[in-house]
């Protein structure tokens, strides 16, 4: 079940370097917002918050009814970085097996997820023996193993090249569709997020200040021809520009 | 969804048939591989008599000192079981304490700034000082030697294994932060399988070690051990016996990291991956 995000004045300090500045976002129930901005602009840091693994200076978020720590201490959250976390001494079934063991909660049969993610014949393969793209997906399902309410992505598809990034996301869109999740997605790729997201946050260059909250009215999945809409080039467009403007200011 | 590249994995279960004229290239490899530095020694030793013109009793002929094995080897071989005794029952406390303190400073960070300080210290004084108290302390017992052995060799354990424990995967760890695991799950399921290939890499030294240094300490405090048996030839100039016992500590330390060498390969998690 997947469950609200409100993020209230949350700021974060390392030392004297403001990471990011009071940040403001409600975030509902199944929805998917993309944090996007240059590097250092604190799109991490505030993914890291919401997962409990770094404090906020200011402010406070809150999963559902929950403040952040309760919700992890509750196994609310799904956490998918750029790296996989794919333990390389595990295949991958057992891999899936294993979240579901430490959240003591079974979300789905790993075996019946792994041949719907498309890794059928691959589930008694460990890491090595994996490609990128299947790598990254076996992460996505150890990931969502035990039916975590809200799935935390940072940069889950940039180690992997173009055409394997847009089929990779839009098979994610498709999964959401049947496993419905809500989504923080931090990535550096506008045209990825115009392609995933019901909301970009379009964060300024450090200390970083959310410079406009851009919305993509088209339901969910979309799928490749999406991209050649007018919507989409168009949004595209608007956050290229805003980014722009702003490095250039 | 276009097909992905997949890395083979691995060798077939089952073996070719032409197995059996692989096997003879490898055997004569292996051959190569022991016959040659056994030969290189034999000749430099050969040298080194010829050139050095030192006594028999400082340097004698390899022949002379396979001899000196095979006539006291009974003598011998009583005096190594107290060695290899001493050797193990020092190993063994040495892994406990070495790799016990490492988990006490993961499980209780504030304790490694307590206790790290102790333990380089006594890394740092000198062996001989070391030996000199546990000899008043304890006498010629198994103890004294005991805690010598394991006095030497807990450093290594103790640095490699808090290495190890530390070379863990950050996104492994923060996975584990993720879904709320208990320190043992997140110890025993991603830091110890991280730091084995470093705790076997300390076993190798600290296993071919405990050997020698079991023998040092027999040396200088023991009336049993090999140790002992040089002692003993040397009072008697019976450089042969001295060389038989070295020879024999030196295969048994040679066997030791060899075993565990080929252990620590199997528990390698890493072992197979083609990108090593």
């Amino acid at each position: 079940m997947a469950a609200p995000i409100s993020i209230r004045g949350v700021s974060r300090r390392f030392g004297e370097t403001w990471a990011l500045k009071t940040v403001d976002l409600e975030i509902a129930a199944g929805e998917f917002v993309a944090l996007v901005g240059p590097s250092g602009c604190g799109k991490t840091t505030l993914l890291r918050i919401v997962a409990d693994l770094v404090e906020p200076s200011t402010g406070e978020v809150r999963i559902g009814s929950d403040r952040a720590a309760e919700a992890r201490r509750k196994r609310l959250l799904g956490l998918v970085s750029q790296r996989p976390a794919v333990l390389p001494w595990k295949r991958a079934i057992d891999d899936v097996r294993f979240t579901q063991k430490i959240a003591g909660r079974v979300g789905f049969d790993p075996a019946k997820v792994l041949r719907e993610f498309g890794l059928e014949g691959h589930e008694g393969k460990r890491a090595r023996q994996l490609s990128g793209g299947m790598l990254q997906r076996v992460n996505i399902a150890s990931a969502m193993a035990h039916d975590p309410s809200v799935l935390l992505m940072d940069e889950p598809f940039a180690a992997l090249d173009e055409m394997k990034r847009e089929e990779i996301g839009e098979w994610f869109d498709r999964e959401l569709a049947v496993r419905p999740k809500t989504v923080l997605f931090v990535t550096h790729h506008i045209d990825e997020a115009v392609m995933l997201a019901d909301r970009l946050l379009v964060f300024s260059p450090a200390p970083g200040r959310v410079l406009e909250v851009v919305s993509v009215p088209v339901p969910r999945p979309r799928d490749a021809s999406f991209r050649q809409d007018p919507r989409f080039v168009a949004i595209a467009a608007h956050v290229r520009g805003l980014l722009m403007h702003k490095e250039a200011a | 969804m276009a097909a992905d590249v997949v890395l083979p994995a691995g060798p077939p279960a089952t073996r070719s048939s032409k197995m059996g004229p692989r096997l003879l290239p490898k055997l004569g490899l292996v051959a190569l591989r022991v016959l040659t530095p056994i030969c290189s020694v034999l000749v430099l030793w050969y040298l080194a008599i010829w050139f050095s013109g030192l006594p028999a009793f400082v340097i004698p002929r390899p022949e002379r000192v396979i001899e000196a094995l095979w006539v006291d080897h009974a003598f011998i071989f009583g005096h190594l079981l107290a060695t290899l005794q001493v050797a193990a029952i020092g190993f063994v406390w040495a892994n406990v304490a070495g790799i016990g303190l490492a988990i006490l400073f993961d499980l209780l960070p504030p304790t490694r700034h307590m206790l790290m300080p102790a333990a380089i210290t006594l890394r740092n004084v000198p062996y001989i000082a070391l030996i000199s108290v546990l000899m008043l302390a304890f006498g010629d017992s198994i103890l004294s030697k005991t805690a010598i052995v394991a006095l030497a060799g807990f450093f290594p354990v103790l640095v490699n294994t808090l290495q190890g424990l530390r070379s863990a995967d950050e996104v492994q760890l923060d996975r584990m932060r993720i879904l709320n695991a208990s320190w043992w799950q997140t110890f025993s399921q991603v830091r110890l399988p991280y730091a084995l290939p470093s705790i076997v890499a300390a076993q190798e030294i600290t296993g071919s070690g405990s050997i020698i240094v079991a023998i040092a300490a027999e040396w200088m405090i023991s009336s049993t051990g090999l140790g002992y048996v040089i002692n003993n030839a040397m009072q008697n100039y019976r450089g042969d016996k001295v060389y038989a016992v070295a020879l024999l500590a030196t295969a048994l330390s040679f066997l030791i990291y060899s075993f565990v060498h080929w252990l620590g390969r199997r528990l390698d998690w890493r072992a197979g991956d083609p990108r090593r």
